[in-house]
């Protein structure tokens, strides 16, 4: 079915609904956001007038229907065949959530770890957003480089800031594309095009529960981002990391989780080495069995956030769903090996 | 979770009130429950603090946190349950403190002390799941199958109007101006509530009570604004932007506002209104600073729309606050009473981070053409002119004073007030305050009498100045205020606006028109009481109540 908005200034915005869709679940899933506010057909912010086409309400308060004919809310109107609705309001007022693209240059490259780089770039000011770094901790970037088909995403390990500084932790992958680029030709001051912030890993701030982040590889640098925004905010929320790697030369300098540890003093820390060296005195196994070990002894379950390789997030996801976690209290990010 | 405290409560399937996971406006029911358990303590605190106050050994402290915690239950106020956790915890620790003044008071008067019950011997569980477990008994309903539903909406009708109290009165005290017989007062409803009473009669008269109190909160608030932004006067407030960097300020709060103003002197930053704050351009002391530019947008429905294309950093300083959304949730401040999970909070006045962020964006590209509004009509200007209004009445050039305001909200039903205020005829003078102003303050109502015809007197709470007009007017005319060519066209959302009801109410204010719907916790029978009683009317047709005004007039 197609259902077609028009708005007060008589553009015309056209999207398909699925049958038992509503109009504003569709709408949104078109990428148009025309104003709501509790999507439960009480608050009248959505309301409209269907000026052709059968539908059905479902439940809503009566004082928020608009009245008169084809009044509806379209968070509760559900099409029977194509619809045309009138909406209250201008096309400026119905939001496109447009994913910004903006130029950004290196300011500085090192290494994280074995086989890791730690990229920091730092925006170009932008008409519409200044020099806000702005994205919700958790969230990644497509980096582009200007003049080349290469495109890659990579998680934020910083904060949003107002200085426009970008930090990425990127593996080094042999012989990849980006890899050889940023290892053999990249020099501070170069150029890349950034598009975000993208994603919904991020933490659910409204749960009461205590958080596990598990992190592999530069599946840290958003687990790193969350547990920095923790430390911004002073969050008291219990906290334990899950830090797993293949080898100890992989993991990130003692310093970086000393500090959150010395700044967020409920976090608990337990680093995994699947392949460790004689020396290693800590957990010696996978992230999923360091989570395994980590959930036998919890007194209540966690949300548990986890990014990293393929393998590594269906073997710790296998082991959440295994301890009786529930799917809405598993977050999952993937990343390339 | 159980809450009808607002307008635009859910009232679905013949039920009123909002009970699932999630209420209309968005605070989720564990946020909910955590509200109904600071309250129930609260309560506690205040079967203390009226004893205190009797024997005249009040906790000023213990007062203020009354008042600071209840205006974090007010609707789009505060969903932080961490922040609830907190309140929690600290209203134990005053309980506890005020347990032992009072025990020693009493010792001191030679009075027994007595042994009190209910809320003030709670104690709360220290974890979450504890204190949900415990939120039974806090809850609006609780004991309904015995008290019947009557008695229910009447506590809830008190504990309500209480609310708006407490933010008022708040919003004076962090001004300076703080009254002994407010905190007493205040108290007092709290320990009256604590009872859990059953008299109609009695709650009745405790609701009125409370609208004479907010009557002397009112008063209060107003001497805190004037007595420090000076007596408003007449403004014109662009409503269009001008080149440069921005930051909006929303709310009712103008000690903030001033704090603002004051961290963004001379940086190149213009600092706008939004929403209740608009009516700040009219105070001199504000108005003196340069870069107080203007106002932008329009009620607080609108926000997520609003603050998503505003350019720079936003502050909430008291309701109302909506769901953040993703494009401006790292540039919006909470502050006061404000809170949301993850929204940066506002500590010691500090305003340092709104400062660099509205420094790092890049504000408004250009100067709009000029639009603007006139503001600062309250009760010191209008009576100014009383000798031309009055004269204009005696001539029949004004033939009508109609009081159209309120809150504003979503549903549909508030074009209402818009169609009132646009049919409304041309020989009569229009008064407007609160946010639903917003409904038709961009129209043009032209002149009337040689005056404005729309005159904004203000915020919802500057009901006071509305007061003092119509009082005077009734004086110029030797007649009661029920008497005058006024008819109150009130719209409601929340809390504040049920206390500013009950002080209409208090005073006999009679053929009050309130609107879009009737609280949802007034029952048939009490609803009953409110027209037969008071003469409260329910909105109809815009047309045709702006005839009904007028003809009982002519009456």
């Amino acid at each position: 079915m197609v259902v077609t908005l028009v708005t007060r200034d008589a553009v015309r915005l056209e999207f398909p609904c699925a049958p038992g869709q509503d109009v504003m679940a569709a709408a949104e899933a078109a990428g148009l956001y025309p104003p709501s506010m509790c999507h439960e057909g009480s608050c009248g912010l959505c309301q409209a007038r269907v000026v052709d086409g059968a539908y059905e309400m479902g439940r809503h308060s009566e004082s928020a229907l608009p009245a008169g004919p084809g009044g509806v809310l379209l968070c509760r109107c559900l099409p029977h065949g194509d619809l045309t609705v009138e909406l209250p309001c201008t096309d400026a007022q119905v939001g496109r959530h447009k994913v910004p693209v903006r130029e950004a240059a290196i300011e500085a490259m090192g290494p994280a770890g074995a086989g890791a780089v730690a990229l920091t770039l730092r925006l170009k000011p932008d008409a519409e957003r200044g020099m806000a770094a702005d994205f919700i901790p958790g969230q990644y970037m497509e980096l582009t480089i200007p003049g080349m088909e290469i495109r890659r995403a990579y998680s934020l390990a910083n904060l949003p800031n107002w200085d426009g500084r970008l930090d990425f932790i990127i593996r080094l992958v042999p012989g990849g594309a980006f890899s050889t680029w940023l290892s053999e030709r990249a020099a501070v001051g170069d150029a890349l095009n950034v598009r975000g912030p993208l994603g919904h890993f991020v933490l659910d701030e409204a749960s009461p529960r205590p958080r596990c982040l598990v992190g592999g590889g530069c599946g840290m640098a958003p687990i790193l981002s969350m547990l920095r925004h923790m430390v911004d905010f002073q969050d008291p929320q219990p906290v334990h990391l899950i830090y797993g790697a293949n080898r100890e030369e992989e993991l990130l300098p003692e310093e970086e989780i000393a500090a959150l540890r010395a700044s967020l003093p409920q976090l608990g820390v337990m680093l995994s080495v699947w392949h460790p060296g004689p020396g290693w005195g800590g957990f010696a196994g996978t992230a999923a069995q360091a989570l395994e070990a980590y959930l036998a002894n919890a007194a209540e379950t966690p949300d548990i956030y986890v990014c990293g390789p393929p393998k590594m997030l269906d073997a710790v996801t296998a082991v959440a769903r295994a301890r009786g976690v529930p799917e809405g209290q598993i977050f999952a990010e993937r990343v390339q090996s | 979770m159980f809450c009808f405290q607002c307008e635009q409560t859910s009232r679905v399937d013949g039920v009123a009130g909002c009970h699932s996971a999630k209420g209309v406006c968005g605070k989720d029911e564990t946020t909910a429950d955590l509200q109904d358990v600071l309250i129930y303590q609260i309560k506690g605190l205040g079967q203390y603090s009226a004893r205190l106050h009797k024997l005249g050994q009040p906790d000023r402290a213990a007062d203020s946190f009354i008042m600071y915690g209840l205006f974090t239950t007010l609707t789009n106020v505060n969903f932080n349950r961490a922040v609830f956790m907190e309140l929690s915890a600290e209203a134990a620790r005053i309980r506890d403190r005020l347990r032992g003044a009072y025990e020693a008071a009493s010792a001191k008067a030679g009075e027994a002390p007595e042994q009190l019950a209910g809320p003030a011997r709670f104690e709360p569980s220290e974890t979450l799941p504890g204190l949900l477990a415990q939120a039974n008994v806090a809850s609006v309903r609780a004991g309904a199958e015995v008290v019947g539903e009557d008695v229910v909406g009447l506590r809830a009708l008190v504990l309500y109007g209480l609310k708006g109290v407490a933010a008022y009165a708040h919003h004076a005290e962090v001004l300076g101006r703080a009254k002994n017989e407010i905190y007493a007062g205040i108290a007092h409803a709290l320990d009256f509530l604590a009872t859990d009473p059953v008299d109609i009669t009695a709650l009745l008269e405790e609701a009125l009570a409370l609208g004479h109190l907010n009557y002397a909160v009112m008063e209060t608030l107003d001497a805190a604004n004037t007595g420090n932004f000076g007596t408003p006067a007449p403004t014109s407030v662009r409503t269009t932007p001008v080149a440069g960097k921005a930051i909006l300020v929303s709310g009712h709060d103008l000690r903030d506002l001033h704090n603002i103003l004051e961290a963004t002197k001379d940086k190149g930053i213009s600092v706008y209104t939004h929403g209740e704050m608009l009516p700040a351009h009219g105070y001199p002391k504000l108005h003196a600073y340069p870069h107080l530019a203007g106002n932008y947008g329009g009620a607080w429905q609108n926000q997520q729309t609003e603050f998503a294309a505003f350019p720079g950093p936003i502050v909430m300083t008291s309701n109302c606050l909506i769901e953040p959304q993703a494009g401006y949730r790292n540039r919006i401040f909470t502050a006061g009473p404000v809170g949301w999970p993850g929204i940066r909070h506002i500590k010691n006045d500090d305003y340092a981070q709104v400062v660099q962020a509205a420094l790092a964006m890049p504000g408004f590209a250009e100067t709009a053409p000029e639009q603007s509004i006139l503001v600062g009509f309250a009760r010191d200007t209008v009576l100014s002119v009383a000798g031309t209004v009055v004269d204009a009445v005696k001539s029949g050039a004004i033939k009508h004073f109609f009081l159209i305001g309120g809150c504003d909200g979503a549903a549909p039903g508030r074009n209402y007030y818009t169609d009132f205020a646009d049919h409304a005829p041309k020989d009569t003078m229009v008064l407007t305050l609160g946010c639903g102003k917003y409904r038709f303050n961009s129209h043009d109502f032209g002149t009337i009498g040689g005056l404005p015809r729309l005159l904004d007197v203000g915020q919802c709470n500057d009901t006071y100045s509305a007061i003092q007009i119509a009082l005077a007017l009734a004086n110029a005319f030797e007649c009661g205020v029920n008497d005058l060519p006024l008819s109150l066209v009130v719209s409601w959302f929340e809390q504040k606006a049920a206390a500013v009801l009950l002080t209409l109410l208090a005073l006999g204010v009679r053929n009050v028109r309130l609107g879009p719907s009737l609280p949802a916790f007034l029952t048939p029978t009490l609803l009953n009481v409110l027209v037969e009683k008071f003469g409260v009317l329910p909105i109809t047709t815009a047309d045709a109540d702006i005839a009904a005004s007028l003809n009982r007039q002519a009456a």
